[in-house]
């Protein structure tokens, strides 16, 4: 008969038959559960699986079960002697070190099982929407990390049950290799040093979790874990069979012993350095959620066609570095299976890819982005809050929609800022993403007599410091008459331009002097405060600066005469429930001929947020702001706006729902568990 | 049959063991006594391959057991000073476990457990579970596993130790009907009781074989009092 095996089943009865590890596998559920718990309340509304955030929850309890399980599993046949009858038999050490750690090992699977069944189970009853989009082999590749870490701490906790004929030396042995070490020194690297964080990133160990539990397998990880619990089971056997060279005359054996454990180390090292640099990742469908994205981006991902490249620009240490990489990666498979455009994804690190940085630096790249590029069009994303799958799919569809070949007038002749003055003042660098976005920028001068063309989708004031004349208003409110778009960019100091005629279209600007509190000088004006709007709600999370913003306000003597429907007033950006920008709208109205196209006015409280020695700041969300604008006013369609983020978690547990959950999970089961172990144990005892 | 070659073991900087040589015949039943921290059962543990020696050899059938030692290990009984069995398992469990780890294929166990335990005399014991027996039960159940593979070589350790008159005398029947496939090595101090069935004794003396007193010879009197003389010349 198999001595592994033998091994195998008397250290699992040995193991399940004690009360002990009935309380500790009681503990574990119960912790698992609260931790999820926990998990559940902190990661809400962000963009994280089920099954990852059970396999992070569970992943750093695994060490602590571990050091527990397999404590006494060498200390106790030393402290009773029976090792001597293990090692007269005729059985090699490796067997037994095999056999012992594969007991171990299949407790701890055992335990974890029990856990994911327990929780989950309390979840369903209590949660069950977070099971919308969720499939069960879902969990497997959590429960494959969280089995392939559960070796490893086995193997190490099982050798440490070698060193000492006490289990609670052993314990504390296993307890300070396997936890207060690497934790200990994570911890204090990351207390020392600010800085430590993001240039190593996050811990290995939990980026392994979370990494193979979003389905994301690297060859290099498992080949590096497969090498420690091999290395460590060598070491174990060698270390069993010191136990027989406790001679004075042994000490040959014990060198060549030492050594074989050297070269043991050093050879694995060698093929994890070796795997980690063949290293081969697999991204696979396995399925974690049915619907990974949500119809709108499967819409627009189908819809796109050819190459388009999509750049990752941030620090590899970065935490949500995975998450991001993760998540382009599922939007690359999505877009194949789609039949869409081919996503070549790229991933530049600033410390690193310098080269790489500095080019998108120059076109105006923020650190901290995700770049869409196709051709010479190109949208970025921040990473802020609310970074996810409803922006990536609008700067896809940007990027992607044919070239918008939309003429935009620019007035001149009022002191206004001029589209192509490549000054500080100037406001070039807009135009020029307008120019790629497929916009035509012309300048229109009233003073040579001529209207607003037909050819106009939008007609552009900005920053004119000269009153308009009464003809000029004339031509401007016959244009908007016909429907017409008008984007007024206010100058603070001269209040020039169009604001005389702001008020008959149902919005003044007001006399308020507004101050910045989180700028150096005090006079710009930071704000992050967008309305629910099309021309804003994408910019949610985002900041824009305003240099002493002029305000608006609905105006009373609104003219609505010549119109076909009522003004709305819509304050996009407010600082202090001060409106900064605003969007008038006279359109059809409901119940309307739709085909009826409505007026829109957009006025920005600040001409100069947009000219180039603002943008070249590169720290706000300004350039989106004004592209935005343009889009909605042209009739382009502002990208970003509407469908939800599929796959983000959505548990909504409130307090009650939380604590049903926590009684049911973290009380209710272990009990169960340990009343069973219980049973099984005396029903053993009366067979007897 | 076995043979013990200049067998030699320090720990430390003290020599436990110092040439040590001696043979044991197919079926011999040996007894080694000696003082305390003669070294007695450090020769018993070299000869079990717990301990690896300075130098010399133990040959078992001609084959030395350092060499091969999983070969050696699967013809050898060895029941330690200081035993200790799973509590938990009943005597039959326990048995069939051991005869699998000892490499029994699992068709033959069943009759190895019964021979084992008809001749320990634990048939009725069989089924009970360990932590309920007696200690001179539990010695007979590790003598029971000892013997399980009927081993050419059973070394026991000091193994009459704790038991009464009775059971001494029950585990001297139990090893003498052993000899009958078995050489045996044993170690204690019971000397009177050894001599109902030792048919050799080795005086162990400060690490050194001093003497060898065989009791197949009536002539030469009370074998366990020439045991007891050979022991206190060391003394003096």
């Amino acid at each position: 008969m198999n001595p592994v095996r033998l091994t195998w089943a008397r250290t699992v009865v040995q193991l399940l038959k004690c009360r002990s590890t009935a309380v500790l596998i009681g503990v574990f559920m119960s912790v698992g559960a609260a931790v999820l718990a926990f998990e559940l309340e902190a990661f809400e509304g962000e963009r994280v699986s089920l099954p990852v955030l059970w396999a992070l929850g569970l992943s750093p309890l695994l060490p602590v079960l571990s050091a527990f399980l397999a404590m006494d599993v060498w200390s106790e046949e030393r402290r009773s002697g029976r090792i001597d009858l293990l090692l007269a038999s005729a059985v090699r050490e490796r067997d037994f070190v095999i056999g012992k750690f594969l007991g171990v090992w299949t407790v701890l699977v055992f335990s974890v099982v029990l856990q994911l069944a327990a929780s989950m189970a309390a979840l369903w009853c209590h949660v069950p929407r977070v099971f919308s989009d969720l499939m069960a082999v879902g969990f497997v590749p959590a429960l494959l990390v969280l089995f392939l870490q559960g070796a490893l701490w086995c193997a190490v906790a099982s050798a440490a049950s070698v060193f000492s004929k006490q289990p609670a030396v052993s314990l504390c042995v296993s307890l300070t290799a396997l936890v207060v070490v690497p934790r200990g020194i994570w911890a204090a690297m990351t207390a020392w040093s600010h800085e430590a964080r993001s240039v190593f990133g996050e811990m290995p160990i939990d980026a392994h979790a979370f990494d193979f539990a979003s389905g994301a397998f690297s060859t290099g990880v498992l080949c590096m874990y497969t090498a420690a619990v091999v290395t460590v089971l060598f070491i174990t056997s060698k270390c069993v069979s010191a136990l027989r060279l406790s001679g004075r005359g042994a000490w040959r054996l014990r060198l060549s012993g030492m050594s074989a454990v050297v070269l043991s180390v050093v050879f694995s090292s060698l093929a994890v350095l070796l795997a980690l640099r063949l290293d081969l990742r697999f991204n696979l469908p396995v399925g974690t959620m049915r619907n990974t994205f949500s119809e709108r981006t499967k819409r627009i991902l189908s819809e796109c066609d050819g190459e388009i490249s999509i750049t990752s620009y941030m620090p590899r240490s970065d935490q949500s570095f995975r998450s991001v990489g993760h998540f382009l990666r599922s939007l690359r498979r999505e877009s194949e299976s789609l039949g869409g455009a081919r996503l070549v994804l790229r991933f530049v690190d600033p410390r690193w890819d310098v080269a790489a940085a500095q080019r998108l630096v120059r076109r105006g790249v923020r650190e901290n982005s995700i770049i869409f590029e196709k051709g010479r069009r190109m949208a970025s994303v921040p990473l802020k809050d609310g970074f996810g799958e409803r922006l990536c799919a609008s700067a896809l569809q940007r990027v992607a929609a044919p070239p918008i070949r939309r003429n935009i007038y620019w007035t001149v002749g009022h002191g206004e800022s001029s589209c192509d003055d490549y000054g500080t003042f100037g406001m070039s660098d807009i135009a020029r993403d307008l120019a790629r976005e497929g916009y035509i920028n012309r300048k229109l001068d009233f003073a040579a007599g001529v209207g607003v063309p037909g050819d106009c989708a939008l007609l552009v004031v900005a920053g004119a410091k000269d009153d308009f004349s009464r003809l000029e208003m004339g031509i401007v409110e016959s244009y908007l008459r016909r429907g017409g778009r008008l984007l007024v960019l206010a100058s603070a100091a001269e209040r020039g331009g169009v604001a005389s005629m702001l008020p008959a279209w149902g919005m003044r600007s007001m006399e308020v002097s507004l101050q910045g509190a989180r700028t150096l000088t005090g006079g710009d004006v930071i704000v992050s405060d967008f309305a629910e709007h099309e021309l804003s709600a994408s910019l949610r999370g985002s900041r824009i600066v305003l240099g002493k913003p002029v305000a608006f306000a609905p105006s009373a003597v609104a003219d609505a005469g010549g119109g076909t429907g009522k003004i709305d007033f819509v304050p996009v950006a407010s600082v202090d429930g001060t409106a900064v920008a605003a969007a008038v709208e006279r359109g059809a109205g409901l119940g309307s001929d739709i085909a009826v196209s409505p007026a829109r006015i957009v006025a920005v409280g600040d001409a100069g947020f947009v000219m180039n020695g603002m943008l070249s700041a590169c720290a706000n969300a300004n350039r989106d702001f004004l592209l935005n604008c343009v889009a909605y006013l042209s009739g382009s369609g502002v990208y970003g706006t509407g469908g939800d983020d599929a796959g983000i978690l959505a548990a909504g547990m409130d307090r009650e729902t939380r604590t049903k959950f926590l009684i049911a999970a973290s009380l209710a089961a272990p009990v169960l568990v340990f009343l069973s172990f219980l049973v099984f144990s005396s029903g053993r005892r009366r067979s007897e | 049959m076995l043979e013990v070659r200049n067998l030699s073991f320090s720990y430390d900087k003290r020599r436990i063991l110092k040439d040590v040589s001696f043979s044991v015949a197919g079926g011999e039943r040996v007894c080694l006594v000696g003082a305390n921290g003669a070294g007695k059962t450090t020769l018993l543990r070299v000869m079990a391959t717990l301990a690896v020696p300075d130098g010399g050899s133990v040959l078992l059938d001609g084959q030395d057991a350092f060499a091969r030692p999983l070969r050696y290990r699967r013809r050898l009984g060895y029941l330690p000073e200081r035993f200790a069995l799973y509590e938990d398992m009943r005597v039959k469990d326990f048995l069939a476990y051991r005869a699998g780890l000892k490499g029994e294929p699992p068709k033959r166990i069943r009759r190895r457990i019964s021979e084992a335990a008809q001749m320990c005399m634990l048939d009725d014991a069989l089924r009970s579970p360990i932590r309920g027996l007696s200690a001179g039960e539990k010695k007979r159940v590790a003598l029971a596993d000892a013997l399980l593979l009927r081993p050419r070589l059973l070394l026991l350790d000091d193994f009459l130790a704790g038991l009464d008159c009775a059971m001494r005398k029950v585990a001297g029947e139990i090893l003498a009907n052993a000899a009958a496939f078995s050489s045996v090595v044993a170690t204690g101090h019971e000397i009177d009781d050894f001599a109902g069935w030792a048919s050799r004794f080795l005086v162990l003396r400060d690490g050194v074989i001093a003497d060898s007193i065989s009791a197949g010879d009536p002539e030469e009197g009370d074998v366990g009092g020439r045991v007891r003389e050979a022991l206190a010349e060391g003394g003096r």
